[in-house]
């Protein structure tokens, strides 16, 4: 009799069961994901403050002729595309390197993680203390040398202050690329290589037309998830620079900041803070979108 | 970490030239020399702090760099930890980070077994899923700005209770794809089993499933961990106090001082690392997985 009692109630439990799983986490991203975003819209179609605030669309209309905002977003642009190509590249190679058995190769791996792991406070202030020009390793070993080091103050110098900023990040992001690369290649089974071997093609050969294509999946993710952090940066140039000296290395989420918490501007932040979204979101889709063909492919 | 068996290298070592052995051997020294040389890289930044917090300032400044030969003195970690501030806030950053970790993972392991275990109406639990990941996709300083009214709103503005709700809905996404993935591996039978013994499906999830993913619970823990205690400019926006501030801004706040303390900086930046290397050696199997939200299973 409890049986079927049992038996009799369980479908309606289990069909409200998965709602009231799922409910609190909806809430939650509804509350302090969503609900900013319509507050960010709703802030950001406004003009003036308090009693005198109106509708309007004069933050948009100012971001076309901020070049300040342009000057942010082409040094995001190039602080990006460089520091991606970097990390791939060295992020690649290492992964080849240590991809077959090697001694000591979990001693380099756990080595290499290390910088992608550090708080990126602690990233700026590693290399405030490295890059600093009186006391700094960097230039007291240049100067041992024989290194005239006078003009390189790094972060300090307008010349090298954005080329600087993106090292660190090279620095701190190439072991994720490393990581993300060598998974996918340990992922490649055995058959490929040694038919490549049977046909007779060279090492590079080998690596072009078999190693490549195979592991292009984890490529694309690996580059896709490390361009929108790239778009976002902000923690290390934070500690670095602030932006400076003068307007050399700032980004956009730097400006974004500045504008809503140095100037107040919130209305004026958010507007900018949505180019920066719709940019993100249409770089992400164009490599979801090739993510997607190379899964029906 | 599958070793990749290296059948082909034994049998082509068979019948191997001279000529080939010698450039196997020159090609494997190179590899030392520039693995060794990214070994340095990485590590030598790391150690010029921790040598710095450990300098007097005669040492501290001294030219050439002395990377070895100093007096090691624990001054500066007295300096910051009981003179100044810092005991306080990395009180801050571990209330914050522990409480949001907590937060984070009961919440969002509930709704990752909900999406993993249902077939919803119209395919509802696919489309919440990528709703989900698609939160955890926008750039940070794109919330921060409304999230900063809205605290003010609420008059929550520096207190731990905003960076806790806060980080736990940074989490939440992070969480739900992970544990989603975990479940997803194990088969439906096993609770069907439990059921069929008279368990409630909570009860089946809670002594039959959750002892199985422990594992990957404890892994997607630890992410969280890192995540929230490395967090930084919801922190800086949304804590301004001594009372209130994380170690990150803590930091920050003193390297962008006209005059900075550069022992005092270090000490905390090494006390600020010590937890997340010790966290991050201890999910080196789930590091792959767990940086690319579950898509690459290293």
């Amino acid at each position: 009799m409890i049986r079927n009692n049992k038996s009799s109630r369980r479908p309606r439990r289990e069909t409200a069961l998965p709602y009231l799983l799922i409910a609190p986490t909806v809430a939650v991203l509804l509350a302090l994901s969503i609900y900013p975003l319509i507050y960010a819209i709703r802030i950001s179609l406004h003009t003036g403050s308090g009693e005198a605030a109106r509708w309007s669309f004069a933050n948009f209309a100012r971001l076309a002729s901020d070049q300040f905002f342009r000057e942010a977003l082409a040094h995001t642009f190039i602080y990006a595309v460089v520091a991606l190509s970097f990390e791939f590249l060295l992020g690649l190679g290492l992964a080849v390197m240590l991809d077959r058995p090697l001694r000591g190769r979990s001693l380099f791996r756990s080595a290499l993680l290390i910088p992608m792991m550090l708080p990126p406070v602690v990233v700026g202030v590693v290399w405030r203390l490295m890059l600093n020009p009186d006391f700094g390793a960097i230039n007291g070993t240049l100067k041992g040398a024989g290194v005239a080091t006078d003009s390189l103050t790094w972060t300090a110098s307008p010349l090298l202050a954005l080329a600087s900023v993106i090292a660190v990040d090279i620095w701190q992001w190439t072991p994720f690329m490393f990581l993300v690369l060598l998974a996918g290649l340990q992922a490649i089974p055995q058959e490929p290589y040694e038919a490549a071997i049977v046909d007779g093609s060279s090492a590079w050969q080998t690596f072009l037309h078999v190693t490549l294509p195979l592991l292009k999946p984890a490529i694309l993710i690996a580059l896709l998830l490390r361009t929108m952090d790239l778009l976002r940066v902000f923690d290390q140039i934070f500690i670095l620079t602030e932006g400076g000296p003068g307007f050399s290395t700032e980004t956009v989420s730097l400006y974004i900041y500045r504008t809503a918490f140095r100037f107040f501007d919130f209305g004026y932040a958010a507007a900018m803070s949505f180019v920066l979204l719709l940019l993100t979101n249409v770089i992400s889709a164009g490599y979801i979108r090739l993510l997607q063909k190379q899964e029906t492919a | 970490m599958s070793e990749r068996p290296i059948t082909i290298h034994a049998a082509d070592r068979g019948h191997a030239r001279r000529h080939d052995l010698r450039r196997a051997k020159i090609s494997r020294a190179l590899k030392y020399v520039l693995l060794s040389a990214a070994l340095l890289a990485a590590i030598g930044p790391v150690y010029w702090m921790v040598t710095i917090s450990l300098k007097s300032e005669v040492d501290q400044f001294a030219s050439p760099p002395r990377w070895f030969r100093f007096a090691p003195t624990l001054a500066h970690y007295y300096d910051a930890f009981f003179t100044r501030s810092f005991a306080k806030y990395l009180t801050t950053s571990l209330t914050v980070a522990g409480l949001s970790t907590i937060c984070a993972v009961i919440l969002g392991t509930l709704a990752a077994y909900g999406l993993a275990r249902f077939k919803l109406r119209s395919k509802l639990d696919q489309r919440l899923s990528l709703w989900i990941l698609s939160t955890r996709m926008f750039p940070p300083i794109v919330t921060a700005v409304p999230l900063f009214l809205m605290m003010r709103d609420l008059r929550l503005l520096n207190t731990i209770a905003s960076l806790v709700i806060v980080y736990t809905a940074l989490n939440l996404p992070f969480v739900v794809w992970m544990m989603r993935g975990f479940f997803r591996e194990l088969p439906r039978e096993l609770e069907e089993a439990a059921m069929v013994d008279g368990d409630s499906r909570l009860g089946a999830l809670i002594r039959v499933i959750l002892p199985l993913v422990t594992p990957g619970l404890a892994a997607t823990a630890v992410f969280c961990l890192i995540v929230s205690w490395n967090e930084f400019l919801l922190a800086l926006v949304l804590t301004q106090t001594d009372a209130s501030m994380t170690l990150p801004v803590g930091i920050a706040g003193r390297v962008t001082q006209y005059e900075i303390k550069w022992g005092v900086m270090s000490a905390a930046g090494v006390v600020a690392m010590i937890p997340i290397l010790a966290f991050a050696m201890s999910v080196q199997r789930y590091l792959v997985r767990g940086l690319s939200l579950g898509a690459v299973k290293g």
